[in-house]
């Protein structure tokens, strides 16, 4: 029996209420990629998702009215998901900072209190 | 220069045909909405049918400064004979194929035009050409990625998308049909004419569908299906618009 | 859009599902829930985890999906250049916000392929609420401004749940959901206070949909499965009752205060529990809709069915032969 629906789409689509069909094979519907967004010139561009899509090209096109349609954005970068490589979170312990490493962050570096010394001792010294 | 009675008529119907095209065309592609080929198709090609709504919307504003009826009375109160949208934005959505089809030939015709408007003398037209310059340049960006992947794709696609030009071209042509006004509008600076936006479409679109793999039938031996401009239609535009404003109809009075 | 998720637990209790699990592993993982971490898709998991959070994500993804069809009844009737462009604009956002949960689901190791084929064949749920009928215009007023205001309570929930993917999604649903509302509340008060024939066509819709809204969340915590697991590993985060009471809280004035009445004698705050009373909704209607009998249940699928058949060459002839799949990254 032929679906009459409230949605005129619907009953001019003529479906059959019983139809079997649609059922998909694996990829179908594509490989997918990472999509990232620039929202404005200066900043870096940010992971915001990904699409499923056929080509790179294809995929700007779809990401464009995924991930964009309401944010600004002025620039696109896409990646296939499978050319990306990626750190295991269970590995995540080797961007732990030691203590030791304290050389490499600025706050290692405050030297205030030795110019402050340094210039009473002169002060005094030429007293 | 200043305009005469003719010219204001050339400017509004040019105005009409163009907001008209846009509706009656968002409309159309907005039946897909929800029900696309994949899902991410399904979300593109929705936001180019509220873009053409919107563009729409913003033609028929001027009309109202013009002195024409609001926007809202004007698209959902009239019949068939008195819109002016071509025959090609009225047929229905039929197959992906179709669709895809007329949404390429439709917007560089759309893209062209507009471009050429971004000129006109008349200022509130020249603004919004401006505006919608970025929308409609994703729209043509969208039609060429779609022809071009899907030329590439199996056999049986190739096919649909050549038959698919084949028949929607003599309609495609139907879109340039010239007003009683060309003559006016060209000399005013209002707008270059639809046999200038005509050959501008052809040297566009035929390369690029040529590059494609696609061939496209001569120009000079299809004859193109007038009408639309006129007020004359196909079968489907009076259901349309019946579907339409079903709602709107229940009391145009009233505030929805 | 979105109700609950009607957990399955064939009578099996969650804690024994964990029995197989590698302790130290289960215990480092709960601690990091407990801490308020998110999980992210490589990290191990326990497999009940997976499942119900696949099941839970997927059945969003469906509701979306399906949640597009009674409000798309309406998209090329609606009245005026406003409404008209709103509706269209809404109804892609529910397609858009399926894609967004079926990739989050998709990194939990189900392929979109997988999940449509089971929404297909009826083998996975969808919100009880998209298998009535939307019979005229208000109707689609009234579902987007309370089912979506019920998805906004459940889906605010969910996102300060546990799995990382499952968290960015909803952050970006529930601001687009909060448009959603927005044109709901607009366009049912034009109906409410516009003429007598859009109030009496808003108060129709209103009263076909108070049912399915009640059934919206999902039976009585009284009657629901065991979730004290669910809980604590935040699969869910709040119990059917506590969303429907602070959904009544939030929407029942807002009904009333348009002059507007809902079919329930019984609905009333009480004042000394701060609690909502109201007649408990059928559950029996709400179990023989959820298994296939609702008065839309067959064309929904059916519809879906059409959609994917008539996609079918469109992707065929994009198919890139060497593609590889693998899950989305995040």
């Amino acid at each position: 029996m032929k679906i009459k629906s409230l949605d005129p789409r619907v009953t001019r689509s003529n479906i059959d209420e019983d139809t079997q069909e649609g059922i998909l094979n694996p990829l179908d519907h594509f490989e997918t990629y990472e999509v990232f967004e620039q929202r404005k010139r200066g900043i870096h561009h940010v992971h915001v998702g990904s699409v499923h899509a056929p080509s790179a090209e294809m995929a700007v096109v779809f990401a464009k009215e995924q991930y964009t349609r309401r944010g600004q954005c002025v620039n696109l970068w896409v990646v296939k998901t499978s050319d990306v490589f990626v750190t295991e979170y269970e590995d995540s312990d080797i961007f732990e900072t030691t203590v030791n490493k304290k050389y490499r962050e600025p706050d290692a570096y405050k030297v205030i209190d030795r110019i402050n010394a340094f210039k009473e001792r002169n002060a005094k010294q030429n007293a | 220069m200043e305009f005469t009675e003719k010219h204001v008529m050339g400017l509004k119907d040019l105005l009409y045909k163009m907001a008209d095209d846009l509706l009656i065309l968002g409309h159309r592609n907005s039946e897909w909405t929800g029900l696309g080929p994949i899902l991410e198709e399904d979300i593109a090609f929705s936001s180019m049918a509220q873009d053409k709504m919107g563009q729409s919307l913003a033609l028929y504003e001027i009309l109202h400064e013009l002195g024409e009826s609001d926007p809202d009375t004007v698209a959902f109160t009239r019949n068939d004979h008195q819109f002016h949208c071509s025959q090609l934005v009225e047929l229905p959505i039929g197959e992906y194929d179709f669709s895809l089809v007329r949404h390429f030939f439709y917007d560089h015709a759309d893209a062209i035009r507009f471009d050429m408007l971004a000129d006109t003398v008349v200022e509130p037209l020249q603004m919004v050409a401006k505006k919608f310059r970025g929308e409609i340049k994703y729209h043509t960006m969208h039609a060429n990625t779609w022809l071009k992947q899907l030329a590439q794709g199996s056999e049986e696609a190739r096919l649909r998308m050549q038959s698919a030009i084949n028949e929607t071209f003599p309609f495609a042509l139907g879109m340039f049909e010239p007003s009683e006004y060309e003559a006016e509008l060209i000399e005013a600076g209002i707008f270059q004419g639809e046999e200038a936006l005509k050959n501008q479409w052809l040297e566009t679109v035929v390369p690029l569908l040529e590059s494609y793999g696609y061939t496209v039938p001569d120009a000079s031996t299809v004859t193109p299906i007038f009408g639309g401009r006129k007020g004359v239609h196909t079968e489907y535009l009076q259901p349309l618009l019946d579907e339409m404003t079903e709602v709107f109809r229940i009391d145009p009075a009233a505030e929805w | 859009m979105y109700g609950n998720a009607y957990i399955e637990n064939n009578g099996k209790e969650l804690n024994s599902l964990t029995a197989n699990e590698d302790p130290i592993k289960l215990a480092e993982f709960e601690a990091r829930i407990a801490a308020g971490e998110k999980i992210e898709p490589h990290d191990w998991m326990p497999a009940e985890y997976r499942k119900q959070l696949v099941r839970m994500i997927e059945q969003h993804a469906h509701s979306e999906i399906i949640g597009a069809l009674p409000e798309g009844t309406w998209i090329t009737r609606a009245p005026g250049f406003r409404r008209k462009m709103a509706l269209m604009a809404k109804v892609q956002d529910e397609t858009g916000h399926g894609q967004l949960l079926y990739n989050a689901a998709e990194t939990l190791g189900k392929s979109r392929e997988d999940m449509t084929n089971d929404l297909i064949t009826g083998k996975s749920k969808y919100s009880n609420v998209f298998n009535y009928p939307a019979k005229t215009w208000a109707d689609s007023a009234v579902i987007a401004w309370l089912i979506d205001a019920g998805a906004i309570v459940n889906q605010l929930a969910n996102s300060k749940g546990s799995y990382g993917p499952y968290c960015r999604a909803l952050e970006r649903i529930c601001a687009e959901e909060s448009f959603h509302l927005k044109y709901g509340h607009d366009n049912v008060v034009f109906l409410a206070t516009g003429t007598p024939k859009q109030r009496e066509m808003v108060q129709d819709a209103l009263n076909r949909w108070w049912e399915p809204i009640m059934h919206f969340f999902g039976p009585s915590d009284k009657m629901s499965v065991h979730t004290e697991t669910l809980m604590k590993w935040k699969v869910k985060m709040a119990s059917n009752d506590d969303m429907r009471q602070t959904f009544l809280d939030m929407y029942v004035p807002k009904i009333w205060d348009l002059g507007l009445t809902l079919p329930d004698p019984n609905l009333r705050k009480n004042d000394e529990t701060g609690k909502w009373e109201y007649t408990e909704p059928n559950w029996e209607v709400f179990k023989q809709v959820i298994n296939g009998n609702g008065p839309c249940n067959k064309e929904r699928l059916a519809v879906r069915r059409k959609a994917e058949e008539n996609g079918r060459w469109v992707r065929q002839a994009l198919l890139n032969k060497n593609a590889k799949y693998v899950a989305p990254l995040s």
